[in-house]
């Protein structure tokens, strides 16, 4: 059989739609937001929070967010 | 971000239901949508009353109906639901987010569609506040909600119901503005040449169970804060709908919609 990179337990991550890139802030903050594409986690520093793109869709919900250490 | 909203502790809507009824609805949805359609349209009528042509709106709560009704109009929108199965049903760009906490740039778009997904926020005059600068300058705000009137006949009908059921009531269908609140909100969030008015909208339910489905399709059951949590007492139903009911025995009832129209200043 071929050889295959891709692990059936970890879905791929489809990547966020670039137009939402230009638009999207921190909902608490309303500051900039850096797109981490490989975690597919937008992160909002000035809130401490990493909010999940699941599916290619922004989940921009505090109570859905990471909260980033330190 | 349930209870602790910018509403504060009296905050009327239970968030957390608001968002459940409308993850459940996603599956459900398509049984209401040609009436979700038709009022849309009848909302989206409206862009034909300017000259002016958009390129980029945001559509808040549109169910999956607002998003296709806009792109045969040639407009592009991204999608917003504080649902994320119910926001999976547009088209892409989609986002979850709640609309009391929006999270886009000042400036993204150049329309916003609200149709009938502005009624269940706590802090109404925060999200317009936060519509409008998510507006560019001399963008349209463009939303139906349910007025003051909707349902008003049911409301009174389950309300004597219930307390010949059970002696007291609770509340079974959620509070509406009345139309010079709604004219007097997007004054005071800052919209240019605000107007508010209302369309009737009149249905008619032989079997008026048919209505309590629809409204759970849409996402519709009640998510006030202060609803009765218990199952509801047998047999209210039945007699707060009989009460309701015409000689024909038919339940009719009214859609008082309000739509409003505010401009972001130039």
């Amino acid at each position: 059989m071929s050889e295959t990179t891709a692990d059936p337990a970890v879905p791929p991550i489809v990547p966020l739609d670039p137009r939402l890139l230009e638009i999207l802030v921190c909902p608490l903050t309303k500051g900039p937001l850096e797109y981490d594409r490989a975690a597919g986690e937008l992160i909002s520093r000035k809130a401490g929070l990493a909010y999940p793109v699941r599916d290619g869709i922004p989940i921009m919900l505090a109570d859905e967010a990471r909260k980033l250490e330190e | 971000m349930t209870g602790a909203g910018p509403g504060g502790p009296a905050a009327p809507f239970d968030r957390a239901a608001v968002r459940r009824h409308r993850d459940r609805a996603a599956a459900r949805v398509d049984q209401v949508a040609d009436l979700l359609g038709e009022l849309a349209e009848r909302l989206l009528d409206r862009l034909d009353d300017t000259t002016q042509r958009f390129t980029a709106a945001l559509d808040l709560g549109g169910r999956g109906v607002v998003a296709p009704l806009l792109a045969a109009r040639g407009i592009g929108c991204v999608s917003c639901d504080l649902s994320a199965p119910m926001v999976a049903r547009n088209p892409r760009p989609v986002v979850v987010a709640d609309e009391e906490f929006l999270p886009f740039a000042p400036g993204s778009f150049d329309l916003v569609v609200a149709s009938l997904s502005l009624h269940w926020i706590n802090d109404l005059p925060g999200t317009l506040i936060q519509l409008r600068h998510a507006l560019r300058p001399g963008g349209l705000l463009l939303a139906s909600l349910p007025a003051l009137g909707t349902l008003g006949g049911l409301r009174m009908a389950l309300t004597r119901a219930e307390v010949a059921v059970s002696g007291g009531a609770a509340p079974r269908v959620a509070p509406f503005p009345d139309l010079s609140d709604c004219a007097a909100l997007l004054q005071r969030a800052g919209y240019a040449l605000p107007v508010a008015d209302v369309e009737d909208v009149g249905f008619s339910y032989a079997n008026p169970m048919t209505l309590v489905a629809e409204l759970r399709a849409a996402g519709e059951t009640n998510a006030l804060a202060e609803r009765d949590r218990r199952i509801p007492p047998r047999g209210l139903f039945a007699a707060g709908f009989a009460d309701a009911a015409g000689a024909d025995g038919r339940v009719s009832v009214r859609l008082r919609l309000a739509v409003l129209t505010g401009w972001a200043p130039g």
